[in-house]
């Protein structure tokens, strides 16, 4: 029975009707990136095609979420100065975060939350992309935004279970669909053909001993959305902190003070986002007048 | 302090942080009072965020300090035996505390 709901549930999630498919272009630019003849520039010129993928990518780039320290202006040296693999992570946030903050504003905050921990334990532990940690826990949840959309129903029967039994929403989609949103983010993440390096950390950011290749990655998504939830901070269906995953907090190894720093860093980090989140909401506004190059 | 977009500021209030433009370079210092002028100018040179002195704003919807106390305590309720939690719980919550001192 319950094998019967998985597959049933997967296979509404291949058809995903509703819910928006990856651009094509991120397939191809994987593709481009591993051709070493490929150059920056006709890797710019296939991002700049898409006009409004484009400007949102430069937007992200320059926005106080995730803070580089020179202002960038053209893809190209978007590519050159932060490497491919960065701008591909910003490329899949790009394209995300406006299905997320559509669907669900509270799960957005939440989720924008964690990303932005995720940041500072990945750049406090010295990672080489702590960029694609942040947009790992920027779609953590996507799953949640896949069962909402694509089986309303369950969905309906999962928020009851939340309300009459107290349930967390975790255990409700385990009663309701036999698996959780972290299993199925992992499914509609592979599908999507994203980095593995992604995938893993989302399907398992409840159990990161699950994780085959990355326990360290989805250790800090763990540890990020425990943090953000700890803090208040948007809303992630149901409002309990879960469970500290032991192996995930060996692997961290955080001493009390690291954790009085993170806090701080985060706290004066989330700030900067309540500017971000307003201004990306602002989006449709015509674009205030000239760039002034300083 | 408070933490406030430029879009909540009003006259009279007071920085509690120095205003930096894009580059760094100080525009306004601590201790300033704002005016109409000032609030103006920090708009057209897109300063999305300032800090000010004590707590002007409040939040739409916002708690009293007790209530949201009481919401920390509430959160971290099934997680009371994991000590790593607990010592995060107890900084939230001085965080918090020391938030809303003038």
């Amino acid at each position: 029975m319950e094998d019967e709901k998985r597959s049933e549930f997967r296979a509404a999630l291949r058809q995903t009707k509703n819910l928006p498919t990856l651009p094509g272009i991120i397939a191809k630019l994987s593709k481009m990136a591993d051709d070493p003849d490929t150059t920056t520039e006709q890797m710019g010129r296939v991002i700049s095609k898409d006009h409004i993928l484009a400007a949102k990518l430069l937007k992200l780039v320059n926005s106080a979420f995730y803070g580089f320290p020179q202002r960038i202006s053209s893809l190209s040296s978007a590519i050159i100065l932060l490497g491919f693999n960065v701008v591909k992570s910003l490329i899949i946030s790009a394209s995300i975060f406006e299905v997320m903050e559509d669907q669900d504003v509270e799960l957005w905050e939440h989720s924008l939350g964690c990303a932005v921990v995720c940041s500072v334990i990945a750049k406090r532990l010295g990672l080489e992309e702590p960029e694609e940690v942040s947009t790992a826990g920027l779609i953590h949840d996507i799953g949640k935004v896949a069962i909402k959309m694509e089986l309303p129903d369950e969905y309906e029967l999962i928020c009851r279970l939340m309300r009459e039994r107290g349930l967390s929403m975790r255990q409700a989609e385990m009663e309701v669909l036999g698996l959780d949103h972290a299993e199925a983010g992992g499914w509609l993440t592979k599908s999507w053909n994203l980095p593995r390096k992604l995938v893993e950390p989302i399907a398992c950011h409840h159990d990161p001993r699950k994780a085959k290749e990355d326990q360290l990655n989805s250790a800090i998504i763990h540890f990020s959305d425990i943090l953000i939830r700890g803090l208040g901070y948007g809303h992630a269906g149901d409002d309990m902190v879960p469970k500290l995953s032991q192996r995930a907090w060996k692997l961290l190894d955080f001493s009390p003070e690291d954790i009085d720093e993170i806090l701080d860093e985060v706290d004066e980090k989330l700030w900067d986002v309540k500017g971000f989140s307003l201004e990306v909401q602002s989006q449709a506004a015509p674009p205030q007048g000239g760039g002034g190059e300083g | 302090m408070q933490q406030i977009l430029t879009l909540q500021a009003k006259e009279g209030m007071v920085l509690a942080k120095d205003v930096l433009d894009g580059e760094g370079r100080v525009l306004c210092g601590k201790g300033t009072e704002l005016t109409a002028a000032l609030i103006g100018r920090f708009e057209r040179m897109e300063i999305v965020k300032i800090t000010v002195e004590g707590h002007p704003v409040a939040e739409p919807g916002e708690k009293s300090l007790k209530e949201q106390l009481r919401d920390v305590e509430a959160r971290f309720a099934n997680v009371t035996k994991i000590p790593p939690l607990m010592y995060i719980k107890k900084k939230i919550m001085k965080k918090m505390i020391d938030s809303r001192g003038q």
